[in-house]
This record gives C-alpha cells, structure tokens and sequence, in this order.
C-alpha cells in the first residue's frame, strides 16, 4: 500500500504540520506530540512559544535555548511550595539572573515572564529591560531579593509593555519614582498590579500614567492610594475590569465618598475587586452599585471589614465565580453565600485568627462548609481553614460535590479529631477522594490514621499534589500513596511519622514526580544518601539551617541515624547545582 | 507597618512590645503539644502566606491597642481614701493580680467566689457600669470590659 494513504500525516509539508501544532497549546500535549516521531519532535521544537519550567534546577537555561529557540514565553518556578510558609531558608536558590543572561546572549525574542518563588535582583530587571525588544510581559508572584529600582529599569526600557504584575512579593521600597519612569510615550499598559509594595509612591505620576494608559484594564495600587487618588483613578479609567483597592482613611469626608461612588458607577466593566486592607467597612459600601457585576473578589486581606458588612455585600454578588474571604464572615455569612452565589467555582476562607488568641466563635466550622458545597452546584476549588471538622460534614460535602479538582481543608489545631465522635478524620476525607473522581489537588489535616492514606492510594487517581501535615501512624501511609497515586506529581510532607522503609521503597517512583519534600519527619541521613546513590538523577538535598556558616556538614564521624530536618529531592537533566548555599547539602 | 523577618527562628518578633503581647506569644506554644515550642515561634504554621501573616498582626496590633487604652485602671478599697492607678497588662491572670493587691493593700484579697467573714474581696465595675465579682470571667474577657477596681470591706459586699 502506498506509505503516504497508511502514515498521511508524515507527508505533509512541515508548515501544514506546524500550523497543526499551533492549536496545541497545552504543555502537556505538546510534550506528548514531540515524542512521535523526529521530525514531528523538529517541528515542535521550532514552533513552540511558550514554555513552563515547574522546577528551575531540573534543566538548564543553555538546554532550554538549545531545544527551544524560538521561546517567547517562559515560567520559571524556583522555591518549592512549603518556603510560603518559612520553610526554606531565604538563601536556598532559585536565581533569575542566569536565565536571564543565557537569554540574552543567545537573543531568544522574549516576550514574557512568569516567576514563582525566585529570587530576582535588580541586574536580572535591568539586563531584562535592555535586552528583549519586544518583552511585553512581567508576572512575579511569591519573588524576592529586588528594589523599586528594578521596577524603574523595567518601566523605561520597556517599551512594549503590556503587563506589570506583583503578586505577593517582598520588594525593598526605596520610595524613589519608579513610576515616573514609565516614558510619556507608553500607553500599551494593560495590566499594572503593585498592590504588594509598601512604600509611598508619586500619586501623580500615576493618575498620569493610567490616563494615558487607554488599554488599562486591570489596576491594583498599595496602601499609599487613598481615597481621593482612587476616586481620580477611577474617573480616567472607567474601562477598568480588575480593581485592586488601596487604603482609605477611616472617616470618609462625605463629598469624598460621594465622588468615589460616582466615579464606581462609571465603571460598567468592573468585575473583579481586591485589596481594601486597612480599609474600614463604610468603604465597601461604595462599590454596590456595581456589586451585582462581580465575577471574583478577594477580600482576604480586609481584616478590618466585620463579617456583618462582609455578608451584606456578598448577599448582593449573585454573580460570584470566584471569592476569596477571611473566616470572620462566619458559618452564617457562608450559608448567606450559599443561597446567593449560585455561580460559585471556587472558594477561599482564610483564618482571622490564626492563632486562636481572640476569644471569639465567629470562625467558621464544618457548617459553613456544608452549606457551601450544598448550595453552590459549580463548585470545583476549595481552600478552608478552621477550627473543627466532623467526619460527617465531609462525607456530606463529598455527596454534594463530585466535582471537586481541589480541595484543601486546614484545621488550625494539628491532630485535631471529628469533634462529635473524636474519631479520626479518615473517613471523611476518604469519601471525599471517593466520590470527587476528578481530584487533582488535595490537602489533609486534622488527626488522620494510615487508613486515610490507604483511601487515596486507592482512589485517588487523577491525584497530582498531595500536602500532609501531622498525619499518619507508619511508613504504610506514605507507601499506599506512592504505590497507589500514578499521576501523582508534588507531594509534601511535614510532621509526619515516615521514614526511611517508605522513602526508599520505589526509588523510580520519583522519576515520574517532580519533587518530594519532607520536614520533621523520620528519614534519616543515612535513608537520604542511600537514595541519592541508588537515584543519580536526582538531586538529593538536605537543608539544615542550623549549620555554622564555616562549612557543609562538617561531620566527618556522620551520624547516619541522625535524622534529616528537611529534606527535599527533585528529579533533574542537570545533576547537581553549583549555587546552593551553606545550609543545603546536596548528596 | 512592622514588616516581620519571616525567615528569622529565634522569635516572633523581633522588637519587643508590652507584656501583654509576649504573654501572647507564650499561648504560641502551649496552643500545639505535638510539635516543639520553637516549631511554633517560626511561624510556620498555620499554612498561611506571609502578606496574610502581616495583615493579620497589624490587625491584631491595632486591637490590643484597644486594650491597651483600657489597661490603666484606678484600685480603691473601702475605707481608704486615696486610691491607687493599675496597669493590668503587667498582670498574666487573677492570680498575679490578687497578689499584687494583696501586697500593695497590706492585707489578703481574694477573688467573689471564695467569700467569708475574714478575707477583703475584690470587684470591679464593667463598661456598662455595674459592679461585678472579678474571677467569674476569662482573664482576656475581664481586661477588655473592666473600669475600676474596688476592694471590699469582709462583712459587706
């Protein structure tokens, strides 16, 4: 039979086939199409765009030029998840500056970049700026180690640029005039978010810069925006989508309030609001004229605003898609949620007191959650912190909700039992990996047996991320989730009873992962460098902060019984980086 | 805004503020027995981000302020003309305040519940003006609505 009927796709000419390819844009199919054939694997090389690197240690930026030279966009991720919540020294790693530098010698045509817990110097901002002509693109999330000063290299050499997006980040403010440095000649912002930095900024460089800005879209401004600012902010950008809402005085003069509301009813587009940090309640009230509108708000850090004010307005946000809130709305506020945000996807409710020093019972319980998961039919992301969980609650929430891809579930109290029956919470979370079939994200807490582990393994297939804190009795529960989740991606643990037996039982199973990590748990040194030497593509790292500042594990009489603080591996191409600090041992 | 090192593992806090506060900070590490009392002073649990974290301390700054402002409170004891000024906040519970009392008054105190004939006995006016017996509620409950102070007289009350 004539080859060209049987394999017709080969004989196409190559630009048919990569303008195919150019309907693929999931990295995943992507992946999965370059390893057809070799001149399929060409193709896709030259024609792919975007590139996103989960871990920055597993490849270099000289072998991603190399296979990828026409790259326009790329993500980097760099500290693992557990450094959000002061895990990982601040030194660890995850420099920008050699992909930056790769990236430019090579003259890669870069358009933009997406970060995630790297750290950034102002000499990686400044050789960025000057380096890509066309770069239209800045996102950093969770990023640390630069100035306001490298925010001014970006804003006056970046002539193209689209979007400056800070999320989350720990910038040193030096008060200076980085947005004066964004030339009269730019007007393509669509996206400016700096609602993270701390410091004063120049208001009316601003107000200049966003009126200018005739694409603006999305705005979030800091604390230093008060309520004026805002109110001339919003007036020349009434096309505004996205508002992230600086801070306001706590007794608005009444004309100003006034304006500020006139200036909100202008913008028919708004549909997302954030920010109101030291904000006080009377101020959300000046956005219900457009309250009806909203597709997403966050107000997790409107500390300020009481859970009566919270649900007045949400009453009013039929339209909620997204929200994000902190627990003083309370079990009542959810179920107010429940009955009017039937467009509900996903939902965050974050601890106002985290500690538990307040006296108070406006937090929210198990009812809450039940409440949501029975009211909101379109319900897919959870994040919920609270005081108490019953197994009950859960398996009714499971019912509820088949269709959950992620749920996080963070009782603040470690081991803390179903608080009707003081059992474990097994069962709960074991019906709810049961019944959601499409869980791809799943955090546990609470006092949980190896059981709950035997339940994911078993059922939780689609499972990518699993997070454990203070769970489990044996290395048993680790073992049924590394043998039973096969698609199985990140998985964290700390405070966790497992040890070398579990760490150690299928060492190929983190081939197929992209990290592992492990604090105050029982592997030891001696479980570590067995690892490392029966996995040399992986790089074994054991993080000690403890260590002088003189050397490495200095331990020539190593104690390999000596249990392992915190340990994390990831598989990588590379072997072994050179940039590790002092406190990290790599095996 | 105090920015808060995250990475340091010696304290919470790295300046220091009233008792109260570190009297606070103490709660930290009775709150979680399973994990060591320096596990709890790294903040890192519960799970929270640190832009979180600070907003969350700013808020619970501005709210012991509140207290704060009410901590000053004037101690009388019947019979005796002048009386004294407190700081309550230099006191971890009722016990170190009737102790105090006891000392400062030259003679024994004790909480409403423990009445008899020989001991002077201790209330307090709340905000909405009504005279109370000190120890019926919880310490940080009784800070946030005490006024004054009054040592009763044994036989009266």
């Amino acid at each position: 039979m004539n080859k060209a009927l049987k394999f017709p796709m080969n004989y196409f000419p190559e630009e048919v086939i990569e303008h195919i390819f150019d309907f693929i844009a999931s990295h995943r199919d992507r992946n999965s199409i370059s390893l057809v054939s070799k001149s399929w694997h060409k193709i896709e090389r030259y024609s792919r765009h975007q590139v996103f690197i989960g871990n920055c240690y597993a490849i270099s930026p000289e072998r991603l030029i190399r296979r990828f030279p026409c790259l326009r966009s790329l993500t980097l991720k760099g500290k693992p998840h557990f450094a959000d919540f002061n895990l990982v020294p601040h030194e660890w790693g995850g420099f920008l500056h050699p992909w930056i530098d790769a990236l430019s010698k090579a003259r890669v045509g870069l358009e933009e970049l997406r970060l995630k817990r790297m750290v950034v110097s102002d000499e990686s901002l400044e050789l960025l700026s000057r380096s890509f002509v066309s770069f239209k693109s800045l996102v950093l999330v969770s990023c640390d180690g630069f100035t306001t000063d490298g925010l001014a290299s970006i804003a006056a050499n970046c002539r193209n640029l689209r979007e400056l997006d800070l999320q989350e980040n720990e910038i040193d403010d030096h008060r200076g005039q980085w947005l004066n440095c964004f030339p009269d000649s730019c007007t393509t912002l669509v996206s400016l978010n700096f609602a993270c930095l701390k410091g004063e900024i120049n208001l009316s460089a601003l107000e200049r810069l966003v009126a200018r800005s005739t694409n603006l879209k999305s705005l979030k401004v800091n604390r230093a925006v008060p309520l004026d600012g805002l109110t001339r902010l919003m007036s020349c950008a009434p096309q505004l989508v996205d508002l992230g809402v600086g801070c306001y005085e706590n007794e608005a003069e009444p004309e100003s309030f006034a304006s500020l509301m006139a200036a909100i009813k202008k913008c028919t587009l708004l549909r997302s609001l954030s920010g109101f940090s030291e904000v006080a309640s009377v101020c959300l009230t000046a956005f219900y004229p457009i309250c009806e509108n909203l597709t997403s708000l966050n107000l997790s850090y409107a500390a300020e605003i009481q859970g009566n004010h919270l649900i007045e307005f949400v009453q009013f946000c039929k339209r909620l898609q997204l929200l994000w809130i902190l627990d003083s709305i309370g079990d009542k506020g959810l179920e107010v949620v429940a009955s009017s945000c039937k467009e509900l996807q996903e939902l965050r409710v974050f601890p106002s007191d985290p500690h538990d020093e307040e006296d108070n019972n406006t937090a929210v319980t198990e009812v809450g959650l039940v409440a949501i998961s029975a009211g909101c039919p379109k319900l897919h992301s959870i994040l919920y912190f609270c005081k108490q969980m019953t197994n009950e609650a859960l398996i009714t929430v499971a019912k509820n909700c088949p269709n959950f891809i992620r749920f996080r579930l963070c009782i603040l109290e470690p081991n803390k039992p179903d608080h009707i029956t003081s059992q474990s919470l097994d069962e709960g979370f074991g019906a709810i990996v049961q019944s959601c079939k499409g869980l791809r994200r799943l955090s546990v807490s609470g006092l949980l047996t190896d059981k709950v582990f035997l339940y994911i393994g078993m059922y939780a297939e689609q499972l990518e991320m699993l997070s454990i804190a203070f769970a489990g009795d044996t290395d048993k529960g680790m073992l049924y989730v590394l043998n039973g989740c096969k698609k199985l991606r990140k998985l964290e643990i700390r405070d966790s009873p497992f040890g070398n037996a579990a760490l150690l039982a299928d060492v190929g199973k983190y081939e197929t992962m992209r990290s592992l990590w492990m604090s105050s748990c029982e592997v030891t040194l001696g479980g570590c460098k067995r690892l490392a030497r029966n996995a040399p593509w992986l790089n074994v790292e054991i993080i000690n902060e403890n260590e002088n500042e003189n050397g490495r594990m200095e331990r020539n009489e190593e104690d390999e019984r000596e249990k392992v603080d915190r340990l994390y591996l990831y598989r990588t191409v590379v072997g072994t980086r050179k940039d590790a600090p002092p406190c990290v041992t790599i095996l | 805004m105090e920015i808060c090192n995250s990475y340091s593992s010696s304290s919470v806090d790295s300046t220091k503020h009233s008792a109260s506060e570190s009297s606070v900070n103490l709660s930290l590490s009775l709150t979680f027995p399973s994990t060591s009392p320096q596990r709890a002073t790294k903040q890192d649990w519960p799970p929270i981000k640190p832009r979180l974290r600070d907003t969350l301390k700013v808020r619970r700054r501005l709210l012991q302020r509140d207290y704060d402002t009410c901590l000053f409170v004037k101690v009388y004891m019947e019979g005796v003309p002048i009386g004294r000024k407190l700081d309550l906040s230099t006191f971890s519970g009722y016990e170190s305040l009737l102790e105090s009392l006891s000392q400062m008054f030259n003679t024994s105190i004790i909480c409403g519940n423990h009445r008899d004939r020989k001991h002077h006995v201790l209330t307090y006016q709340d905000t909405d003006g009504d005279w109370m017996m000190v120890g019926d509620i919880p310490w940080e409950m009784f800070l946030e609505t005490v006024r004054r102070l009054k040592i009763t007289k044994p036989e009266g009350c």
